[in-house]
């Protein structure tokens, strides 16, 4: 075939006398390897080539390399040669070894003792002028004898702890210094295999990745040594640090910005933000009343479906649906479910809350599809939206309950409101990522053969996505059931209210029982929506 | 074969932000692709391409990896569209066309074949075949008696309601051909069809596609990175390298007069005894000297045709050991003597 005759082909023009050696026999160019190191290391590159070499050379467990400026100068080394990652991890170790050092040598361990003791000896001193002037009005001193005797007695023993406290000293210092020693020990040794794998990383990415000694990381080295290292050994070390280091003083700094005596810079921003919101609130109660008005008409009309009508019908629906959609064993899982819920008193009050999971799933799916569409087919569009999303998913959700209250006042229809907030984001990445994830050819494919961008769409990325798209349906699904019990925080009904109130008498019992009716109502929707989605070729 | 059906002029595609700059550097400065690359950071795909391909002709494209030849392909469809330079399919110019044009154009008279296939996998075969003319609005009873038509043509009766990923690699492929014929297209674009299936299938693929070729007579451009593909399916080949035409010719054009070293590095291999024609080394019946002097035996040696490849030649001068004469409708045109065939075979050296 004529691939082999290519192959000879693309041989013959390459490789011009390439023989094959056995693995044994072939010789380490070590002249090219030096090279190479010495260009990386900058100054001294003679020594790091022979450390690395032996490095190179080494089979197993640690090669024998020490490096005497690294473990003389520490982090400074690390700094000099841009080895960031030891740098910090060896400052901070030697910074608890400085501290040792510190408070062993001129740090008074017992200091507070002997205060204590010097102020307890002051009072007994008291007391016994107490005494002496009882004495002389005639009265029994004893009393204030005994006090001082006591205060003495306390004195002496803080006394004595006090110099217990600073013999410990200089086995503190003795451990500070053994501390220092080892890790400058390791950083002897482990300076050069560190630095060997920066140099691995620079011959794959010469651009990013530092080479040789600069000028610039030895002053930032140092600027970051002396203003960490001098501050925390004082901090450490000294009885009664200024007040300034252990408090940030935010008042002073406050008083800088802020004019008025008995503000700061928290109260007016807090004040400002306060009175935005009411601003806004009143400002668009007329949107925010309108949008409360939608979310409650799709929730009556779920609820409608699933509370007005007879239980009997609408629990041999779910268990047909179950059925039907993903099979007899989630079908007798389901009957399971609906059984315990509705012996145990909590039909109704489940059925509002799978209503108010509904309409939260039915909103953010209509507006979480499209908007995840958008997000895979732009990726400018997806990484402006990228942030907010983390944030509808990070922030806690009592942070932006407040806020909805103030917009939207309290029951249902916030509640449904505060749960898209937190159950939006996977339907939205989810589709985004399916769509991303179409295979190239295919897409092209169809535009090959005249597809519209809605026909490609719809034919193409859509279907195949699909289970991408699902999986997000699904995550939302069980996100805004977990939001249930929060929102009941803000008014909102359903299991949520019954834990809620399970966890404001400390009720064990009903909480649980409740739990159980939430987790099962999330297993039946969950499987149902799984087996339904399922596609034929998937199976 | 005379009509133009694909007319390729002066196309040239660079990809990257600065392609405008960048282009004009190329043709005014004449700065190679690895300047390109580095003064505007643009990529160029195909250079000056120019080609026509005719009625029912095969017209393969060969070259390797990254010569521009799927690059080229795609703007014949403007999935691709051109930096300078125009196509014309069918006579009209493809880049001036509208979108609903475009997709018109795409839907009725181009079909594709891709190399990984390309089929849907959420749809049975039978929609993947009837997919162009779903796109048309075709109603479903017509479109599926259509697709069934086709994947008869193909050899795939009895699966058509099977999902692709049941099908075997050939199998799926014979379904990604079947679906660029569903829409009878007068233009057939093949993007290395066969690159993805192993030999013995590509070779049994090969052989089928050009007993349909025959039989539907479809303008075709053919993608392929095996020269052996390009000689057995081509009429006409172009050898692409680094997005330069550098030859267009009949395969035993190609192999008979290589534009250059790189094309000649490649026909090197190529067997030459089914490709070269008797009419293409045959001499003049006068300079026949005869072997060894005598010059009396042409009457009685044995006759072939001038299309006749090396391969039957050999059989000829074999039964007689005497030179053989060439004919063209029953009259006697030229002389193919021991020594040219043996010369011929041999490839290069003059003989």
């Amino acid at each position: 075939m004529s691939d082999d005759t290519r192959d000879t082909a693309a041989v013959d023009v390459g490789a011009v006398d390439s023989s094959v050696v056995a693995a044994s026999d072939i010789e380490v160019d070590h002249a090219q390897l030096n090279e190479s190191i010495a260009r990386f290391a900058g100054p001294s590159g003679d020594y790091y080539a022979a450390a690395f070499r032996r490095i190179h050379n080494a089979r197993r467990g640690l090669p024998n390399t020490f490096n005497l400026f690294a473990a003389l100068l520490g982090p400074l080394w690390a700094a000099s040669r841009a080895v960031w990652g030891m740098f910090w991890g060896f400052l901070l170790l030697e910074m608890i070894a400085w501290v040792q050092i510190g408070r062993g040598w001129w740090g008074n361990p017992g200091a507070s003792f002997f205060e204590r003791a010097d102020k307890q000896r002051e009072r007994a001193g008291n007391f016994l002028e107490r005494a002496e002037s009882a004495r002389a009005a005639g009265d029994d001193p004893a009393r204030f004898e005994k006090l001082a005797e006591n205060l003495t007695n306390a004195a002496d023993k803080n006394h004595v702890q006090g110099l217990a406290a600073n013999a410990e000293a200089f086995e503190i210092l003795l451990f500070g210094l053994l501390m220092l020693l080892a890790f400058k020990l390791m950083q002897g040794f482990y300076a050069n295999i560190a630095y060997e794998n920066q140099y691995s990383r620079w011959r794959i990415d010469p651009v990013r990745v530092e080479s040789g000694r600069k000028t610039r990381n030895i002053a930032l080295g140092a600027a970051l040594v002396l203003m960490i290292a001098p501050l925390t050994i004082y901090d450490f070390t000294v009885a009664s640090p200024l007040a300034a280091l252990e408090i940030f003083p935010e008042k002073e700094v406050s008083a800088l910005f802020v004019a008025g005596p008995n503000e700061t810079l928290f109260s007016v921003i807090a004040g400002w933000l306060e009175a935005r919101i009411d601003v806004a609130a009143v400002a668009g109660a007329g949107a925010f009343d309108g949008i409360t008005a939608g979310v409650r008409s799709i929730l009556r009309a779920i609820s409608l479906a699933l509370i007005d009508t007879p239980w009997p019908v609408v629990m041999a629906v779910i268990f047909v649906t179950a059925w039907r959609a993903a099979g007899p064993r989630v079908a007798i899982f389901t009957a399971a479910s609906l059984v315990y819920i509705a012996l145990l008193g909590y039909w109704e009050i489940a059925m509002e809350t799978v209503a108010l999971v509904g309409a939260a799933v039915a909103i953010c799916v209509t507006a979480g599809i499209p908007l995840g569409i958008w997000f895979g087919k732009s990726k400018r569009a997806y990484h402006a939206a990228e942030p907010i999303l983390d944030l509808m998913q990070t922030l806690p959700a009592f942070v932006y309950l407040i806020p909805i209250i103030a917009f939207f006042g309290t029951g249902n229809p916030p509640g449904i409101l505060a749960t898209i907030i937190f159950g939006m984001p996977p339907v939205i990445r989810l589709t985004a990522l399916g769509i991303r994830g179409v295979p190239n050819d295919i897409k092209e494919a169809a535009v090959a053969f005249g597809a519209s961008r809605y026909q490609l769409l719809r034919d193409v990325e859509v279907p195949l996505a699909l289970p991408s798209i699902m999986t997000g349906v699904n995550q939302t699904i069980l996100m805004c059931l977990s939001m249930v019990v929060i929102i009941s925080l803000i008014g909102g009904g359903g299991l949520g209210k019954v834990i809620l109130e399970a966890l404001q008498y400390a009720a064990k019992g009903p909480g649980l029982l409740g739990g159980f009716a939430i987790l099962f109502c999330a297993m039946v929707i969950d499987r149902i929506v799984q087996g339904a989605f399922r596609r034929d070729d998937q199976k | 074969m005379t009509e133009t059906v694909v007319k390729a002029s002066h196309v040239w595609k660079v990809f990257g932000a600065r392609y405008r700059e960048a282009l004009d550097a190329i043709q005014r400065e004449g700065i190679g692709k690895p300047e390109v690359l580095k003064r505007f950071a643009c990529v160029v795909g195909v250079q000056d391409a120019s080609f026509e391909v005719l009625r029912s002709e095969i017209f393969c494209i060969m070259g390797l990896s990254g010569s521009g030849k799927s690059t080229l392909v795609r703007h014949v469809n403007r999935l691709i569209e051109p930096t300078s330079g125009n196509i014309e399919v069918l006579g009209r110019d493809i880049s001036q066309l509208g979108d609903a044009q475009l997709r018109e154009v795409r839907a009725n008279q181009i079909g594709m074949v891709f190399q990984h296939m390309a089929l849907m996998p959420h749809r049975s075969v039978r929609d993947n075949v009837a997919y162009p003319l779903e796109i048309r609005g075709v109603p479903k009873s017509k479109r599926w008696a259509v697709s069934d038509h086709t994947l008869e043509l193909v050899d795939l009766v009895g699966y058509e309601d099977r999902l692709p990923k049941e099908l075997s690699g050939g199998m799926q492929q014979r379904v990604g051909i079947a679906r660029a014929l569903a829409s009878d297209p007068q233009v057939l674009l093949m993007d290395e069809p066969f690159s993805a299936l192993d030999p013995l299938i590509r070779m049994q693929i090969q052989d089928q596609f050009k007993k349909l070729a025959v039989k539907l007579q479809k303008t075709t451009l053919f993608i392929t990175h095996d020269l052996d593909e390009a000689i057995r399916i081509g009429h006409r080949i172009a050898i692409m390298k680094d997005g330069l035409i550098v030859q267009v010719g009949t395969p035993e054009e190609i192999v008979m007069h290589p534009a250059d070293d790189y094309v000649r590095e490649f026909v090197k291999g190529i067997s030459k005894l089914k490709l070269f024609k008797a009419h293409s080394i045959m001499r003049p019946l006068e300079s026949y000297q005869g072997d060894g002097g005598n010059g009396v035996a042409l009457s009685a040696a044995p006759r072939a045709d001038e299309n006749a490849t090396l391969d039957e030649l050999i059989d000829h001068a074999l039964g007689s050991g005497r030179p053989v004469v060439i004919t063209s409708a029953g009259r006697d045109v030229g002389v193919v003597s021991k020594t040219q065939l043996l010369r011929s075979i041999q490839g290069d050296k003059e003989s």
